[in-house]
């Protein structure tokens, strides 16, 4: 059934598609996602997702497939659902009560909400990110050693300072905390406290990383390093990351994602998206006429 | 032009406007600060009110006045050879009347009696018990006087008053002042306060077996209310699914905070006495009705503390796959902890100054030996007070107070634990 509402939308892809090709955009009020929500041999995808807060739906029927070692950037104005959207591909929004996810996401495969399914490796598996940088109140060292730990993914203390060392070189951490791994995460500045933060998620080992306006509290300069930084990671990686800045999701990301009031309204790579959107909304909001 | 004219004006009246206004503004922020500072004063003075009469009254009794008799310890008056039965009584009334040869009557000899503590008595046998070579000798010793003398050497009793007003005769009055003239009565630190057990003498009772059963009562409320109060609080603040079943407990123990603690006592006579069965008066059965009175005090300021760790630390650990436990016991537990400390110890001082429902489960009777464990009949310090302030004997009007700054005492402790836990566990950012 799924597969059949796939195609469909696929169809008014095309017929959209042809639409911005003369020139002319999708009309404002078409919510049907357009573009190309599909790649091939996808790490991720998401089916038919819809989210609930109560009575409120968040999400209507959103389907996006993440690629392999690609940054995906979901853009769209303030209570689009693009965080709600992300937080779903961990099932971190299992910790809402109130929140219910339909549609399936799959990871190689396996639906992620299947009852079947623990949280605790996939989580391991899908890392995350978080909006403002949220180091625990434990040293540097103790901050990058607690997922690996918890895993049982290393044993002795000579493992340990490995892991450390390999996932704060690869934040770009290394050289600035080196001589202080056993001072206070939380006394390290905001740029550094969420490469902290990254260097915490890739310790883990994840496959995907989610990241959620990771540079929202952050300076220029602290800015510029972490997207520099997800630059380096695509490497390995796959990231697909939420982000309030135009330009960061020009720079940093290969495909862009457009999620207005809860729909996907378009999703193509970065270049289409920002050179010509389809969408009468994309347009609208990369103009910066509303958003 | 007109139009520049008017705005003018009108910039020139706004200002006129704000400037009327700024005066009231300030008036009545400083007459709010008044009103502040006027409580906070207020609030102090009664507080300094209390510590002044508490600590006047009290401090008396850190002093007891002690008579010097010299003592023979002759085995003719002892009578017998086994010490521990020996008539030691007799011993101080032999030594009394050495002193005042001219007393003669039957009456004025029991009045001249009077004067020395009948703990006496038990001093002098306790010096034999452990010299048993004593035995034949003279020696002086200091022995407690009677509450009667200690309040007239203290200052409480006036001399001045007619006979018929006072608790000691014309007479007696003359031997204590010969006895003064003499230097042979002295006020000493009043050791047996701290170190013994209630006594129906002022002068013999000490504060040490209510302490004792307070420090029990304390523990076991400690050990069974702090482990109890952080578990249900961990359960329903971070586990429970927020339900109506929920709900009804939270509202059903917050309503429980609110029961007068009394009610708490008549529950532990139903209960822990009538049907488990428990030893009536222990600390034991003190100690649980105190956590069951304790306890929605520690689940609520538990409930408060892990409520306000911030979410983004349960994320950050759940981020990196951690599960639920994992994310509670080794991030959100010790954010926690200082609140929890400090709501436990309030809720354990509450614990300690409560006497309602220890009247009703037997820790009110009237106990001489210090308890050595938790299933000995014992009291406790504010129990103790009670009993005291109750009492007729003047002498126990100081040590009332004097037992109040010994609570206020471990009071002050605790609370100060609690701030040094708090700052301890803090530091770990």
């Amino acid at each position: 059934m799924s597969s059949d509402q796939l195609t469909s939308t696929k169809k008014t892809d095309s017929k959209a598609y042809r639409n911005g090709k003369q020139g002319t955009l999708v009309d404002r009020n078409n919510r049907s996602t357009i573009g190309q929500p599909t790649v091939h041999d996808p790490r991720m995808s998401c089916r038919n997702v819809n989210v609930y807060y109560e009575d409120k739906h968040a999400i209507h029927d959103v389907s996006l497939d993440i690629g392999k070692n690609e940054v995906i950037a979901l853009i769209g104005p303030s209570g689009c659902g693009k965080s709600t959207f992300l937080r779903c591909l961990n099932r971190m929004n299992d910790t809402i009560d109130i929140c219910r996810v339909t549609g399936e996401i799959l990871l190689d495969g396996n639906n992620i909400y299947d009852k079947n399914i623990d949280v605790v490796p996939l989580r391991a598996r899908v890392g995350m990110v978080f909006q403002k940088p949220n180091p625990f109140p434990k040293s540097i060292y103790d901050n990058v050693a607690y997922g690996p730990k918890i895993h049982g993914l290393v044993q002795t203390r000579d493992e340990t300072d490995e892991i450390v060392k390999k996932s704060l070189l690869k934040a770009g951490l290394w050289d600035e905390v080196k001589d202080r791994l056993d001072k206070p995460g939380t006394g390290l500045s905001g740029g550094q406290q969420q490469r902290l933060c990254i260097a915490r998620t890739i310790a883990v080992g994840p496959e995907i990383i989610l990241m959620d306006e990771p540079c929202s509290a952050l300076d220029p300069i602290a800015t510029a390093r972490i997207e520099e930084l997800i630059d380096e990671l695509r490497e390995n990686y796959t990231i697909a990351i939420v982000t309030h800045s135009m330009q960061q999701a020009s720079r940093v990301s290969q495909r862009t994602a457009f999620f207005h009031l809860g729909d996907l309204i378009e999703v193509g790579s970065t270049n289409q998206i920002f050179l010509s959107p389809m969408h009468q909304l994309t347009e609208d909001y990369i103009t910066g006429r509303f958003g | 032009m007109s139009d520049n004219l008017t705005s003018s004006i009108d910039r020139h009246s706004n200002t006129d406007i704000v400037q009327k206004g700024l005066s009231k503004r300030y008036n009545a922020e400083r007459r709010f600060k008044f009103y502040g500072i006027a409580a906070i004063c207020a609030s102090l003075m009664f507080l300094g009110v209390l510590f002044i009469s508490i600590a006047s009254n009290g401090y008396g009794a850190l002093f007891q006045t002690h008579i010097l008799l010299s003592v023979s310890f002759d085995s003719d008056i002892l009578g017998g050879e086994d010490l521990k039965r020996a008539n030691y009584q007799g011993v101080i009334k032999n030594s009394l009347l050495k002193m005042f040869p001219e007393v003669k009557s039957r009456r004025e000899k029991k009045s001249l009696y009077s004067l020395v503590s009948s703990g006496a008595a038990f001093k002098i046998r306790n010096i034999l018990i452990e010299n048993p070579d004593f035995v034949g000798q003279t020696m002086d010793v200091w022995v407690p006087a009677d509450d009667d003398t200690d309040m007239l050497i203290k200052g409480y009793m006036k001399r001045d008053v007619p006979e018929s007003e006072r608790r000691l005769n014309n007479r007696q009055i003359e031997w204590i002042e010969s006895l003064e003239k003499e230097g042979r009565v002295e006020k000493k630190f009043n050791l047996a306060f701290f170190t013994a057990g209630d006594s129906r003498e002022p002068e013999l009772a000490g504060i040490w077996g209510a302490t004792c059963g307070s420090f029990f009562t304390m523990i076991i409320t400690l050990f069974l209310s702090f482990p109890i109060g952080v578990a249900s609080a961990l359960y329903l603040e971070e586990f429970a699914p927020k339900n109506r079943w929920t709900d009804i407990i939270e509202v059903n123990i917050n309503n429980l905070a609110a029961v007068p603690s009394i009610v708490f006592g008549l529950l532990g006579l139903a209960v822990f006495l009538n049907f488990f069965g428990m030893p009536r008066s222990a600390p034991l059965v003190g100690g649980l009705v105190l956590t069951l009175m304790t306890l929605p005090t520690i689940i609520i300021a538990s409930r408060a503390a892990l409520k306000s760790v911030p979410p983004s630390i349960r994320e950050a650990a759940l981020g990196v796959g951690a599960s639920k436990m994992q994310t509670v016991i080794h991030h959100v537990l010790p954010l926690a902890m200082p609140g929890m400390l400090t709501g436990t110890i309030i809720g354990m001082a509450q614990a300690l100054g409560e006497t309602a429902p220890l009247l009703m489960i037997g820790m009110v009777a009237f106990i001489v030996d210090i308890p050595g464990g938790i299933t000995d009949p014992s009291t406790v310090l504010p129990v103790q007070i009670f009993l005291w302030a109750d009492s007729p004997e003047r002498g126990f009007l100081e040590r009332t107070s004097a037992a109040i700054m010994v609570l206020l005492t471990f009071l002050v402790l605790m609370n100060a634990l609690a701030v040094m836990l708090r700052k301890k566990f803090e530091k770990r950012w």
